[in-house]
């Protein structure tokens, strides 16, 4: 009799363990998925589903391709998968790997973004009307990593279901806990692919500036320009969104336009030497050599890892004055 | 087998070297990518830049790419991402389903599995 107290004790202590482990158990299992239910981001609605995002069914090991196609496509462009196979399927590897799907997403005029690995920012995506390509790891037997893409175009939260555009199901349906578990293990891996002009919900100041400057290797021309001013009218702190798109004025002979943003990044950021650099160069080559030669100036002797450049145009700016001097005699 | 590596590895080289484009600014203007990295483009990081595009296009070559697509490829990625590439290039999981191979794999196992379980 004396025994029986304590065992129930026992019992209801290692009940409570196990409870508690079990919950430990499926916070580690969905740990996002979990946060969510105490932490639903703010704004994003309860249900989306993005419904005009197009469908290619994958062909064998093209997955890649297929999933590229369908964000692409969903921005604009007039894609199938079958031309990206060549740009993102690795024939060794019966794959595509993660780098590949961004760059790619750069030769066809779009900006690709990769998320921060948070459900938080899917969600926010898809509420901004993004497609998101993940990588999910979809094997059935451990030690043997089955890795694919698809594309999330929606969710239903009261019903927990995750939509998405995968293989040759144009729309399948996932527990928001089963859909973690096969996204967790690429590390919740999330590309958006937008047009330039057009900044990603959940993008952050340095990382879609770093996005552009990646996109600026492949294209030079117009559609960079809208991707500066965009990131410029967002960020008019950002010295690099401003030196871009001075740059991009100033390679197309705009130079007056040059000018004008330059300015006015000189006027926020009087200090930047890089700045103070371009707006002389700028100055210079409408012909006001001396008020480039009295900004360039302003840099003086300071150490500046520039300082090579800097010399270089000072040096130009006096040979424009040498010119005049001689040229007006 | 040797040679024939070695000898796309240098034709991927010399293609990239006279091809693959700087991006650093023209006349004077110093380029967002400097602004953002917080220092000029020297030669020594440009050198690099090259020699890490070439070796990463060799290897996609290797993995069954055409030379002049794998430069391509190489092309669009920042040069972070060709580091990263390039360390990685056999780790990094590649999206595809399960080979032949891979198949065959796991139905021979499951049938040495059923073999000895119902063996008796």
């Amino acid at each position: 009799m004396t025994g029986r107290a304590p065992r129930a004790r026992w019992a209801a202590r290692l009940g409570s363990a196990l409870i508690v482990a079990t919950l430990a158990g499926c916070a580690q299992l969905v740990p996002q998925t979990i946060a969510l239910r105490t932490g639903w981001p703010k704004g994003v609605p309860q249900t989306v589903e993005l419904r005009n995002v197009p469908f290619f069914p994958q062909k064998e090991y093209e997955c890649g391709p297929a999933a590229l196609a369908t964000v692409l496509a969903s921005s604009g462009v007039a894609v199938t998968p079958d031309p990206l196979v060549k740009e993102v399927y690795l024939p060794a590897r019966h794959g595509s790997l993660q780098l590949e799907m961004l760059a790619a997403a750069r030769r066809y005029g779009r900006v690709s973004y990769q998320l921060a690995p948070r459900y938080d920012d899917l969600l926010r995506e898809l509420a901004a009307g993004n497609p998101v390509v993940v990588l999910q790891e979809i094997g059935l037997f451990p030690g043997l990593p089955d890795w694919h893409y698809a594309v999330v175009n929606g969710f239903d939260y009261p019903s927990g279901t995750v939509y998405l555009r995968s293989g040759t199901d144009p729309r399948q349906k996932m527990p928001f806990t089963y859909f973690e578990r096969t996204w967790m293990k690429s590390n919740y891996w999330a590309m958006v692919a937008t047009p330039p002009d057009r900044i990603p919900a959940t993008a952050t100041e340095d990382g879609w500036l770093r996005a552009l400057i990646a996109f600026s290797r492949t294209e030079q021309g117009e559609p960079l320009t809208r991707g500066y001013e965009a990131a410029l009218r967002r960020w008019p702190d950002n010295v690099a969104a401003a030196v871009g798109l001075a740059n991009q004025y100033h390679a197309h002979g705009a130079i007056a336009q040059s000018v004008k943003v330059l300015r006015q990044a000189h006027e926020r950021h009087p200090d930047s030497v890089v700045v103070l650099n371009n707006l002389a160069q700028a100055l210079s080559d409408e012909g006001r050599q001396h008020e480039a030669l009295a900004l360039i100036d302003k840099i003086g002797n300071r150490p500046t890892p520039f300082a090579a450049q800097v010399n270089s145009t000072r040096q130009l700016i006096l040979q424009r004055l040498a010119q005049q001097k001689t040229g007006s005699r | 087998m040797r040679t024939t590596m070695k000898k796309m590895t240098c034709r991927a080289l010399i293609v990239s070297l006279l091809a693959l484009s700087f991006t650093t600014a023209k006349a004077g203007m110093i380029g967002a990518d400097q602004v953002a990295a917080g220092s000029p483009a020297s030669q020594r990081t440009m050198v690099l830049s090259v020699l890490n595009r070439a070796d990463t296009a060799a290897q996609l070559q290797a993995q069954g790419i055409d030379p002049t697509l794998a430069r391509e490829r190489v092309a669009s990625m920042s040069d972070q991402e060709v580091q990263a590439l390039a360390q990685d290039m056999q780790t990094a999981p590649a999206g595809a389903s399960l080979d032949a191979a891979g198949w065959l794999a796991v139905v021979v196992v499951a049938g040495l599995i059923w073999y000895f379980a119902m063996r008796r």
